[in-house]
């Protein structure tokens, strides 16, 4: 008998092996030319061809990925500390961090690009803006969701504010701070990815995002698939970690 | 003679919103006493427990802790420790790490704490756990390690708030003779409360059965305190008598809070 991790891998796998085997078929089948859709096979070909340019693309993607995942995690556990110190100063602060969130990226990139001279420096901070929210949020529900009791249990034997921080309410948090940093992980690629699409700056400093534009004009449709395919696993092998890092994270709770 | 571990004289809490919440309450705990505050749930007993604890202040009325002010609680060695409903223990850190926690919270060396924590597992007989977490353990184990984690600071008065409320009958009963064995062989001063009569009737040396709205007490109960409280007491028809002698001061107090409940609507 398999066991329901071994099958819960082996099904989508088959199932994406049969996916592939039909679309290549199909385009093998109706000669449907590459710039309109291109075969798996092409796809790789064009992988193989082009891989250590793509390859160096998504390295620049993910350096900025990185960056903006540490700048919305500083950032927006500092901000969750600042909001939870008193309700005077959330009430001030909480309307700017949901006017932040409900502005569309793409709408304010532009804006951020223009000011901030330095290319990458510009790219992480837009990302770090897509990332910071889920960060903030659940920091700040963490930091709240002490269990009462024990917030009297402390209280009850004198804890001193610093304490209390660090023996209660931190690890209090951590849950909730580790699902935000799951979504920010994620969202940190998108907005990088997003970002370079409105910079659309080329040259040697240029991301994925930048290949599967120039592709796009130059009609280089296997390679913009190819292109797309890195950006996918890359996006995948960020969730396993950060997915693994919370489960590491919170090992010993129920 | 000395002066009892705590006195309440007239004390009362209206709550901001204008609750009652306690009506005047007097109440005092002697050394070695066990005694259980049992009445219908909203009769003021948490918060009865909670103006002890130092968790509210009490509206009216004083205090005396050993003959003394209530701000001694702690001080020169004269400790208090609180035992709640839920075992109420940090899901993140194992078991000899949450016993700790009280010495912790005081700065006492590590070393020391070890050992002291260590020694209220075995107490509770628990020391083959230390590295587990809460997680591991069943809802009795854990429940005992809230204990041991209370025992460890020595308290002169051991506050459980309806403590084995949310255990099976059998779990219940095996930490209620623990209980007795601690106060009534260790000297473990205790204030207890519970809605359970029997659990009331097979651990006290006094009870006090309040009525609601507002919280007081209704009537007082003494249980000679030189029984031995083990599974023959529990079978015995001195058992038996106490239980239904309590059961008919309990139905009189909830009658009661009935009446004043239907003459305010
Ligand atoms: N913080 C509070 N604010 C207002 N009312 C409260 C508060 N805490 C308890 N009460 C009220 O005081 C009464 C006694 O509550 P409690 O002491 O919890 O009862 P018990 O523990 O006996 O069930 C209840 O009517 C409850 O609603
Ligand atoms: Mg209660």
């Amino acid at each position: 008998m398999m066991s329901s991790r071994t099958f819960s891998l082996l099904a989508p796998v088959t199932l994406g092996i049969i996916i592939l085997g039909i679309w290549e078929g199909i385009c093998r089948f109706w000669h449907i030319p590459p710039y309109l859709m291109p075969s798996p096979s092409a796809i790789w070909r064009a992988l193989m061809l082009d891989g250590v340019a793509l390859l160096h693309a998504l390295l620049i993607t993910l350096e900025i990925t990185f960056a903006a995942l540490i700048a919305a995690v500083v950032g927006g556990v500092l901000v969750a500390f600042l909001l939870v110190q008193s309700p005077l100063i959330e009430r001030c602060l909480m309307p700017y961090v949901v006017i932040m969130q409900v502005t569309p990226i793409v709408a304010i990139a532009p804006l951020i690009i223009i000011l901030i001279h330095n290319t990458p420096l510009a790219l992480t901070a837009c990302a770090a803006l897509v990332a910071i929210f889920p960060v903030i949020s659940n920091t700040l529900q963490g930091l709240r969701s002490v269990d009462p009791d024990l917030a009297a249990y402390f209280q009850m034997h004198k804890a001193s504010r610093l304490q209390t921080l660090i023996r209660l309410r931190i690890p209090s948090a951590l849950p909730m701070f580790m699902a935000g940093l799951r979504i920010a992980t994620g969202l940190s690629l998108v907005g990088a990815i997003v970002a370079e699409f409105v910079a659309g700056t080329g040259g040697n400093s240029a991301g994925l995002a930048y290949q599967i534009l120039q592709s796009g004009f130059q009609m280089d449709i296997p390679r913009m698939f190819a292109a797309l395919f890195l950006i996918t696993v890359a996006g995948l092998v960020l969730y396993a970690a950060a997915a693994s890092l919370q489960r590491f994270a919170l090992r010993h709770r129920p | 003679m000395s002066s009892p571990v705590l006195s309440l004289a007239s004390i009362e809490k209206v709550f901001p919103n204008g609750v009652r919440g306690l009506s005047p309450v007097d109440l005092t705990v002697e050394k070695g006493d066990f005694v259980t505050l049992i009445g219908p749930s909203g009769c003021g007993k948490s918060t009865l427990l909670k103006l002890i604890a130092n968790l509210h202040t009490p509206s009216g009325g004083k205090m005396n802790w050993w003959g003394g002010n209530f701000g001694d609680v702690g001080r020169k060695g004269r400790r208090m420790a609180f035992v709640f409903q839920d075992a109420t223990l940090m899901p993140w850190a194992t078991i000899a790490k949450n016993v700790r926690l009280p010495l912790d919270l005081e700065k006492v060396d590590r070393s020391t704490a070890d050992k002291r924590a260590l020694a209220a597992l075995e107490r509770v007989g628990l020391g083959h756990v230390t590295e587990h977490y809460p997680a591991q353990l069943s809802g009795g184990m854990k429940m005992r390690v809230s204990i041991a984690r209370a025992l460890v600071t020595e308290p002169d008065l051991l506050l459980m708030d309806e403590p084995f409320g949310a255990l099976d009958e059998f779990t219940r009963n095996r930490l209620d003779e623990e209980m007795a064995r601690l106060c009534y062989e260790d000297g473990l001063t205790t204030l207890f409360v519970t809605h359970a009569l029997h659990e009331a009737a097979f651990l006290s040396s006094r009870v006090m059965v309040m009525a609601a709205r507002p919280g007081r007490i209704h009537a007082e109960y003494e249980i000679d305190q030189s029984i031995l409280r083990n599974e023959e007491f529990r079978l015995s028809d001195q058992f038996a008598g106490i239980s239904r002698e309590l059961a008919i001061l309990l139905e009189d107090a909830s009658r009661e809070s009935m009446i004043q409940q239907e003459m305010r609507a």
